[in-house]
């Protein structure tokens, strides 16, 4: 079976970050996902470097770069556009309208992250989608959401996990508050865009009903900050920056090693012993140190203790060490760490993928493994730019070979016509 | 029980919920979201940590008031924000009538799910081939730190630790310094919501094929799958990513600006020309405009440190929320960084319902994070506050499994079941 959604048919109206993991999730579990490009220019994300063919330097993002054909080998476009069909199509056009309502009266799922009014704008609202499909999932993906008074806002990934309140809890109390690496607010909104989408394709294959789902990016962020707004809310003690330290707690945190960087989760009193016994200090034995309210005294010394040991090891020997004696320690795993990996090798979790501009590399593979005979996911490289402009409109609209020539002369689509 | 509702997407399931601390009830709780009947088993001597330890210090923030009160495992705050609308039981697998019934409980659901240390279900005896002589369509979600095959299979992790083996932890981190672990466990709420969508993918399946599954879920895969496009960056550069603090590597300025007040911050973005020329307008006595280090995009990444400088002189006596406004009137992306009393207050998520006020039984009525998005045909609602230890034993028992009152007594007179915990369990 060529993976679980076999069949489920996706008008992707997405582009950047969140809306295209969303719709990564759906395309690597087979739905049929036609990525609508703007022509010309495609996917903003398709700017964004590092390029396979651009070595090792970083080039600007689209909004600097002008000209020049459209690169089709971003790491970012690659990875979030895997197992998807690329039709670029003319959405401001009379035609290309037209066209686009063929597609999602025959579509069961749709999925845009335009700013709010943009579908409105281009004469898609929900209304006009849910009339020529009224069985339609309409999934809208944007920062603040459809509604309230900062729909408009603009904003980026930083001002996101600033406003879900994630900001205020990462990086030193001395320092300015600091968002995570990756856009993890983007990308954890796409991934419960997708169960949100799941549920309503579920709903609408019983009931015959579509919906519109309304997700806020900044409101999901508000809602996995767990202790750190309960604490408030409980009892009005707010919850502060502790850097590496776990919040009330001492040995719980990141620390140096000797060929980079350890996580030493101290775990439950009665395992203390085990620690003090991996860092070979007797002084950690101090009963001063034995309970968590100890430990968080006496912070500063408890570190001072564990350094030694730590600068002297290697990361993975450490978290060996630790797991070996059931303690769940970790360490900071490089890019290169991850793709070296013991457990994923082990567990086949990377794919190859060519790709005829990017060549071969390894992908993270499936989030989430159902058994091998059930052939859950698909893996195929991304699209090229309208590389799926004839054969989507073939198979989903029954469009002619000359049909789609013509519309490629008026300028309403466009074909890649191969690399 | 409730009546189960009318118009919810999930409402035909039921979910026997094993699943402990975060990444399990996350997905589960995304489930109750959309009104699956989740049954949340714990066990009276080892009840999900969530809860918190039997007799906690006084003045501990996640109790109301910081009190802990007579029954503290039913009054922690960690728990009761991702338990709502799920049915609470409790249950010993070590008995044999705590095994018949659990036998039963799984003959009428439709998931299994838990996140137990690996191979803790299956030294009970409950593998996915016994599980299915029970249920045979049953679909069966593990979640161990790292999957049910490997090397590290028997090994621990927590979110935190999954937050570093994924290299999000490599990644984050101030300009010059050592990686940086987030405020939140972020490991735990990727992998749930990853289950959620596939769980659901399975269920449909199902639907169509009459089969179930067995779901291996390694946590750590569900977040290196969000690394993506760093690893192939990776391939292409050769070069491991920079810790870049709150700064962009294709725009400047990008970061949080003080404000006036203690630790009050304000993030400002300029993503592109437009927005940088907005942003100079918006502050034009401080001279951007003209300045030729800032002319272009480059040079302001190249001159960041300066143009900090210049911001944070600009913003350091206004209000975090007045310069959002001031920038956002002009086009520039801006949002003042929240604590926890600006979010419940906030104008925008109370205009959304972005948080919900419950009514628990032991802690009153306070503020939760509600349904995490909306849907016009199925809004949902939270329907129940998040069950005491045991809460639901009589109805789950009695209504789901047909037992008679008498066989319930006995049950809690063996300690098979029961609203106390008999362990001291410290966490």
């Amino acid at each position: 079976m060529p993976g679980l959604l076999e069949g489920v048919k996706v008008l992707d109206l997405t582009h950047y970050i969140a809306g295209p993991y969303c719709t990564k999730l759906l395309s690597g579990l087979g739905a049929d996902v036609v990525k609508v490009e703007r022509l010309g220019t495609g996917d903003g994300v398709r700017w964004l470097g590092p390029f396979a063919s651009g070595g090792g330097k970083i080039p600007p993002g689209p909004p600097f770069l002008e000209g020049g054909n459209v690169p089709e080998d971003g790491a970012w476009f690659l990875y979030l556009n895997t197992a998807k069909q690329s039709l670029a199509l003319d959405l401001k056009s009379h035609a290309g309208r037209k066209i686009l309502l063929e597609l999602a009266a025959k579509a069961d799922i749709l999925v845009e992250n335009f700013a709010p009014g943009g579908m409105d704008s281009l004469g898609l609202s929900y209304a006009e989608l849910s009339q020529v499909n009224p069985a339609l999932v309409v999934t809208s993906i944007s920062n603040f959401g459809q509604t309230g008074p900062y729909r408009d806002w603009k904003a980026s990934e930083l001002n996101l996990y600033a406003l879900g309140g994630l900001m205020n809890i990462t990086g030193e109390p001395e320092q300015e508050p600091l968002k995570e690496g990756m856009p993890l607010a983007q990308l954890g909104a796409g991934q419960n865009a997708f169960a949100a989408t799941m549920a309503a394709l579920m709903y609408a294959e019983e009931t015959g009903e579509g919906q519109q789902i309304d997700l806020a990016i900044a409101e999901y962020a508000t809602n996995i900050l767990e202790n750190a707004l309960m604490q408030y809310s409980y009892s009005g003690q707010e919850y502060s920056r502790v850097g590496n330290r776990g919040y009330g707690r001492a040995a719980w945190g990141i620390y140096p090693c000797a060929d980079g960087h350890v996580g030493i989760i101290a775990g439950p009193d009665h395992r203390w012993p085990e620690v003090a016994r991996i860092m070979g200090r007797e002084e950690l034995s101090d009963p001063r140190f034995t309970s968590r309210a100890g430990r968080l005294e006496h912070a500063d010394e408890v570190d001072a203790y564990m350094l030694p040991f730590l600068i002297d090891n290697n990361k993975v020997d450490i978290f060996k060490a630790g797991q070996e004696s059931g303690l769940g320690f970790s360490f900071v795993a490089t890019m290169k760490d991850i793709l070296e990996m013991e457990q994923l090798l082990d567990r086949d979790y990377f794919v190859q993928l060519d790709h005829p501009v990017a060549g071969t590399l390894t992908y993270p593979g499936a989030p989430i493994t159902p058994e091998d005979s059930v052939e859950a996911w698909v893996f195929r490289r991304a699209p090229l730019l309208g590389e799926h402009t004839a054969s989507a409109l073939n198979s989903w609209l029954g469009y002619s070979e000359a049909q789609v020539l013509e519309l490629v002369q008026k300028g309403v689509i466009a074909q890649n016509e191969g690399t | 029980m409730q009546k189960p509702p009318e118009r919810m997407p999930l409402k035909n399931y039921r979910v026997l919920d094993l699943s402990r601390i975060w990444a399990g009830p996350y997905c589960t709780k995304l489930f109750a979201d959309m009104g699956a009947e989740i049954i949340k088993m714990e066990s009276l001597s080892v009840y999900d940590s969530h809860r918190g330890p039997v007799s906690p210090a006084r003045g501990i923030a996640a109790y109301p008031d910081g009190e802990p009160g007579e029954e503290p495992w039913n009054r922690n705050g960690w728990f009761n924000c991702l338990h709502m609308s799920k049915y609470g039981v409790t249950l010993e697998l070590t008995e044999a009538e705590g095994r018949m019934v659990f036998e039963q409980l799984v003959s009428i659901s439709d998931v299994l799910i838990e996140n137990f240390r690996q191979g803790s279900l299956e030294r009970l005896g409950y593998t996915y081939e016994e599980l299915r002589k029970h249920r045979p369509d049953l679909i069966y979600v593990s979640m161990p730190a790292f999957g049910n095959t490997g090397p590290w299979k028997g090994y621990l992790g927590y979110g935190i630790g999954q937050e570093q083996l994924s290299g999000m932890a490599h990644m984050t981190g101030y300009r010059g310094d050592g990686p940086m672990k987030s405020g939140i466990n972020h490991g735990d709420p990727i992998t749930g919501s990853h289950a959620a969508g596939v769980l659901m993918a399975a269920l449909r399946h199902r639907r169509r094929t009459g089969k179930g599954m067995y779901i291996d879920v390694s946590q750590q895969e569900s977040a290196v799958a969000l690394m993506g496009p760093e690893v192939l960056a990776y391939q292409m550069t050769g070069e491991e990513p920079e810790r870049r603090g709150n700064r962009s590597g294709w725009y400047a300025p990008a970061n949080s600006y003080p404000c006036a007040g203690e630790d009050r911050w304000v993030t400002i973005a300029a993503t592109n020309e437009e927005q940088w020329q907005r942003l100079t307008q918006a502050m034009s006595a401080a001279g951007l405009a003209d300045d030729p280090h800032f002319a272009t995009a480059e040079q302001r990444r190249e001159n960041h440190d300066e143009l900090d400088r210049i911001i944070s002189e600009w913003t350091i006596s206004q209000e975090a929320y007045a310069v959002t406004h001031l920038l956002q009137a002009a086009g520039v992306p801006a949002g003042p960084v929240l604590r926890g009393p600006d979010l419940l207050a906030d104008a925008h998520y109370k205009d959304r319902g972005t948080f919900v006020t419950v009514d628990h039984p032991q802690v009153g009525p306070k503020q939760y994070p509600g349904i995490p998005w909306r849907m016009s045909a199925t809004p949902g609602r939270v329907r129940w506050p998040s069950p005491t230890l045991g809460q639901h034993n009589r109805d789950v028992y009695g209504e789901l499994l047909g037992l008679t009152g008498p066989e319930i007594d006995l049950l809690e007179k063996t300690g098979t079941i029961g609203t106390k915990p008999t362990g001291s369990r410290i966490i």
